[in-house]
Order: C-alpha cells, then sequence, then structure tokens
C-alpha cells in the first residue's frame, strides 16, 4: 500500500495545494479534475480557442501562476487525470473515478484522500427559478472566464451576496452591463459589519473595484428586493420585483441568482483522518473560507495525512484561516435579510418536479426518510443539492447532513460500470 | 478557426476548449428541452452540481453540457421529459 497514491480531488486552488505540498514531501499523488484544465471555479482559464479574457484581479493571477508552478516542478510525482469525475467510495474501500474521455470507470486503492470539490451555490426558489434562461450567477461567471463573451441580451442579476457585484462588474467590462442588481440585503444599514470587514484588506479593495465599474456603467443596485416570481413569454422573461413596499415588473432575457454558497457535501466521504485510508476535507468543501484560505486549507489538509505518515510540516497559518473565517462571518451578517415565501406552486426540487404545495401535503413530522419516500424531495439526478438547503430552511433543521456518503456522486452509464476497471492486478 | 456541433437539427459553431454549454449558450440556444415537460433542461450552476444541462449524446451516455468539451460532429439532442404522476 505504501507506494499507493495518495487521491486529491478537485484542481481547484485547495486541492492543487494539497496536490504540490504532499508532492513535495516526495509522495505519489493522483490529482482528479473534472474538467479539462486545473483551477476551479475561481481560477478558471480560459478556452483555448477563445478571442477574449475577463481579468482576474493581480492576487488571483499571482496565487494561480504559484500553484500552477509549483504542479509543474512536481512533474511525475503528481499523476494528473483530467476530464475525470470522482464517483465516489465503494463498499470496498475503492475510490471510484469516472474517466469520461474513455468511457471507462476505474477503482483505484489510495493510501490516503484530500476531497476538495469546492462549494456549491445556495438558490433560494421563487416560481419561475426552473425556467431557462435562469442560471446561477457563478455558473455565469465560469462560463464567462472560459469564453470570455457575456451571454446576449438582457441581463438582471438578483439574489444577495458580494458575487453579484463581482459577476455585474465583469459582465459590464466584457461589454453587457446587467439591467439591474437586485440585493435582498441591506448592506449599508449594518454599520457594525461594515467596520467589521476593514481587516478584509485585499476583499474589499477588489469590492470597491467593482462598485466603481458598476458605477461607471451606471448600472442600478438596488437593495432590500425580493424576487416573487418569473414568467416567460416568447420575447423573454418577465421578473416580479417587491421593494419597499411596491411591486415592479422588470424584463430580461436572462436572469442570474445567487444566496450565496455552501460547502459541496452531498454524497461525499465523510471526514476520516483516523481512518485506515485516511480522508481529508479541504477548501470551501470543507468550510466556505474563499479563494486565498483555500490554498492554506490545501496546505493544511495535506500536512494533517503527512502526520499520519509519520511526515512533520510547519503550521501553515491558522491565523490567516481564523481571519479568513471572520471576514465570512462578517460578510454573512453584512448581507443577512429574510427570505420571502415562495408561492405554493414554486418548484423545491427541480429533479422530481416537486412544488411547495408538495412539501406542504407532507405531515409536519415528517423524518428525512419519510420527506425522500414519501415526498421524493432530495432523490433526483442532484441528489438534493440544490432542493436540500431550501428544505432545511423550511423545517429548520439540516436534510442533506442525515444522508450518508454514497455512490455514485453523479449518474454514471451502465456501461462503464459493467466495464469497471480494478488496480488490484496492477499492484 | 471554427468548427460545429449539431443541436437537435441546428448547426452550432463552436471554438476549440469550448464546452457544449458555451457554444449552446453562444448560439442563443437557452431552452435544453424537451418542449413539455414540467421542468424543461438549462445550463445552470455550471460546475456539474444540478445536473439540469444533461444532454443526450449519439452514441454514448448522456453528458453534462457544462463540463464536456464539443467536438467537431457531435449530435446532441433534449433528456426524455421527467414525467411525474398525479397520484
Amino acid at each position: 500500500m505504501s507506494d499507493a497514491p495518495i487521491l486529491v480531488v478537485g484542481g481547484g486552488p485547495a486541492g492543487t495545494s494539497a496536490a504540490a505540498t504532499l508532492a513535495e514531501a516526495g509522495l505519489p499523488v493522483l490529482l482528479v479534475e473534472q474538467r479539462d484544465q486545473l483551477g476551479g471555479a475561481i481560477h478558471r482559464q480560459v478556452a483555448r480557442g477563445a478571442t477574449h479574457a475577463v481579468h482576474a484581479p493581480a492576487r488571483h493571477r499571482r496565487n494561480w501562476a504559484e500553484l500552477a508552478q509549483r504542479v509543474d516542478a512536481a512533474g511525475s510525482r503528481i499523476e494528473l487525470c483530467t476530464g475525470t469525475v470522482f464517483l465516489g467510495v465503494d463498499g470496498d474501500g475503492r475510490h471510484l473515478l469516472d474517466d469520461r474521455e474513455s468511457g471507462r470507470v476505474v477503482a483505484r486503492s489510495v493510501r490516503a484522500a484530500v476531497i476538495a470539490v469546492g462549494a456549491v451555490e445556495k438558490i433560494h426558489p421563487f416560481e419561475g427559478w426552473d425556467l431557462p434562461g435562469v442560471m446561477t450567477a457563478g455558473g455565469a461567471q465560469v462560463l464567462l472566464k472560459e469564453t470570455g463573451v457575456p451571454p446576449t441580451g438582457p441581463i438582471l442579476v438578483a439574489g444577495t451576496g458580494p458575487l453579484l457585484l463581482a459577476v455585474s462588474a465583469q459582465l459590464a467590462k466584457a461589454g453587457n452591463p446587467p439591467v439591474a442588481v437586485l440585493e435582498r440585503g441591506r448592506p449599508w444599514v449594518r454599520f457594525n459589519s461594515l467596520l467589521r470587514m476593514a481587516w478584509a484588506g485585499p476583499q474589499l479593495g477588489e469590492a470597491a473595484s467593482y462598485v466603481a465599474t458598476l458605477l461607471s456603467h451606471r448600472v442600478p443596485y438596488r437593495t432590500g428586493a425580493d424576487i416573487l416570481s418569473v414568467r416567460e413569454d416568447d420575447v423573454g422573461l418577465e421578473i416580479r420585483v417587491r421593494r419597499n413596499g411596491t411591486v415592479h415588473r422588470l424584463r430580461a432575457r436572462h436572469m442570474l441568482v445567487h444566496d450565496g454558497i455552501e460547502p459541496n457535501r452531498v454524497g461525499i466521504p465523510l471526514s476520516d483522518p483516523g481512518g485506515a485510508v485516511p480522508v481529508v476535507l479541504a477548501g470551501d468543501g470543507r468550510e466556505v473560507l474563499g479563494a486565498d484560505a483555500a490554498i492554506l486549507d490545501g496546505r493544511r489538509a495535506a500536512r494533517e495525512i503527512l502526520a499520519r505518515l509519520g511526515m512533520r510540516l510547519p503550521e501553515p497559518g491558522e491565523a490567516r484561516l481564523t481571519a479568513a473565517r471572520n471576514v465570512q462571518a462578517a460578510l454573512s451578517d453584512l448581507f443577512r435579510s429574510a427570505l420571502p415565501e415562495p408561492t405554493p406552486e414554486t418548484l423545491i426540487c427541480r429533479c422530481e418536479a416537486r412544488r411547495l404545495s408538495d412539501f406542504r401535503s407532507l405531515p409536519d413530522d415528517a423524518s428525512t426518510r419519510e420527506i425522500r419516500l414519501m415526498g421524493r424531495f432530495g432523490m433526483g439526478v442532484c441528489q438534493g443539492r440544490f432542493c436540500g438547503p431550501t428544505i432545511a430552511a423550511l423545517r429548520g433543521e439540516a436534510v442533506p447532513s442525515a444522508i450518508p456518503p454514497r455512490w455514485p456522486l453523479r449518474p454514471v452509464s451502465l456501461a462503464a460500470l459493467a466495464d469497471l476497471k480494478t488496480d488490484d492486478l496492477e499492484s | 478557426m471554427m468548427t460545429r456541433i449539431f443541436w437537435n437539427d441546428y448547426v452550432v459553431p463552436f471554438r476549440p476548449g469550448e464546452t457544449i454549454a458555451a457554444a449552446l449558450g453562444r448560439a442563443g440556444i437557452i431552452n435544453l428541452g424537451p418542449a413539455g415537460g414540467p421542468a424543461r433542461g438549462r445550463v445552470f450552476c455550471g460546475i456539474g452540481a444540478c445536473q439540469a444541462c444533461v444532454v443526450a449524446i449519439e452514441g454514448g451516455a448522456p453528458v453534462e453540457a457544462c463540463l464536456t468539451l464539443a467536438r467537431d460532429g457531435l449530435r446532441i439532442g433534449s433528456m426524455p421529459a421527467v414525467v411525474v404522476s398525479d397520484e
């Protein structure tokens, strides 16, 4: 087993940092990334044939250049598998990898695993959120980073949090400023949180540059705005918005929504640093601390694995992780707002087409199991990554955490599974 | 250099290294169908988590449009509708 590699899942800042740190300690690493290039969502690289690029803050460019250089320097100590989706751990403890290029599933025995699969955006549902033309702000941002080209036609950005500012400014710079940015919170009135944000030096500078871009493109930024519903007609989307007690109707071709992010944990193996095959989570997939902290957290995860193998590394900067935690806490307080009640017709679970009225028809004391088996919530192909937080909010108690890790994390073809390759014979 | 994929019967150009989602988006194809389903396909989360942009592919298993690179001549289309029975 000692020559088996350490698996690192996810090629964003946390995974790349963990992989480089482990390789630098002399260990073989298997780095698995679902996309064709490393970078993750934050450091998403532009597509080879793209003719435009999106400007990234200097600090992010510097951070990524350094990480990419470390992966290069590790040479053959890092076996890089791009275009490969992590499916989970099977009953025999083997880690299943779906190589999309060859259409094969490979089961690998590994010495330890670092899971760094990042965060998922939270979406507070409203009637019509499931319509074509509505997408997440983060999803639109990664597409913009890849192509350099914004969607055509009027764009409305809505929800809550600092990402709304970033995406809107990037869209404006790329040539299609949003018709409006609708923030549900009222960050200007939260003076205490604003003061606490003064500690977040680089992020504050970044936010200021986004605000300046929006001002220069005359993009209205409206706070205290609740999205009530969206409907589609022949020419696009009509969005009903409530602000200061008045209902407005806006039109757009695209609507970008975002209500913050949370760790992508649904179905993911549990952290088990003491196990026979140690498993450690890293980055925003462990705790949402942001891109800079993810690099440190990847190093922290690698250090934890190395400690299990009897190797010592200096402490990676817990103080900076704590500082990042304080910034995140101040941010969530800054944008804190009450969620509007969705209409009964609102789709809660898109995969299984289940509405709020379906959820309300379940008994009040329905167990997690009943919500799933009777209500069909969380049973679809996304495995509850999107309806999970909504149902948790509706019943005041988390659902996804009650679901044990299980594979496959993503739909996989039966043909690929039937043709499963294991590495048992290789060793 | 431009190459092309086929969305149902539409010809959709793409640039090298671009995903199916990026190519469909530039061509203005937002609705990934099918018509009449309670929830139609669309590119949503962009990171393979929501499965809303899964498309059918000729000669292979369905894939997430947001993760999968376009290849010249690829033929793709809508997934079958999700059917929910009203008991």
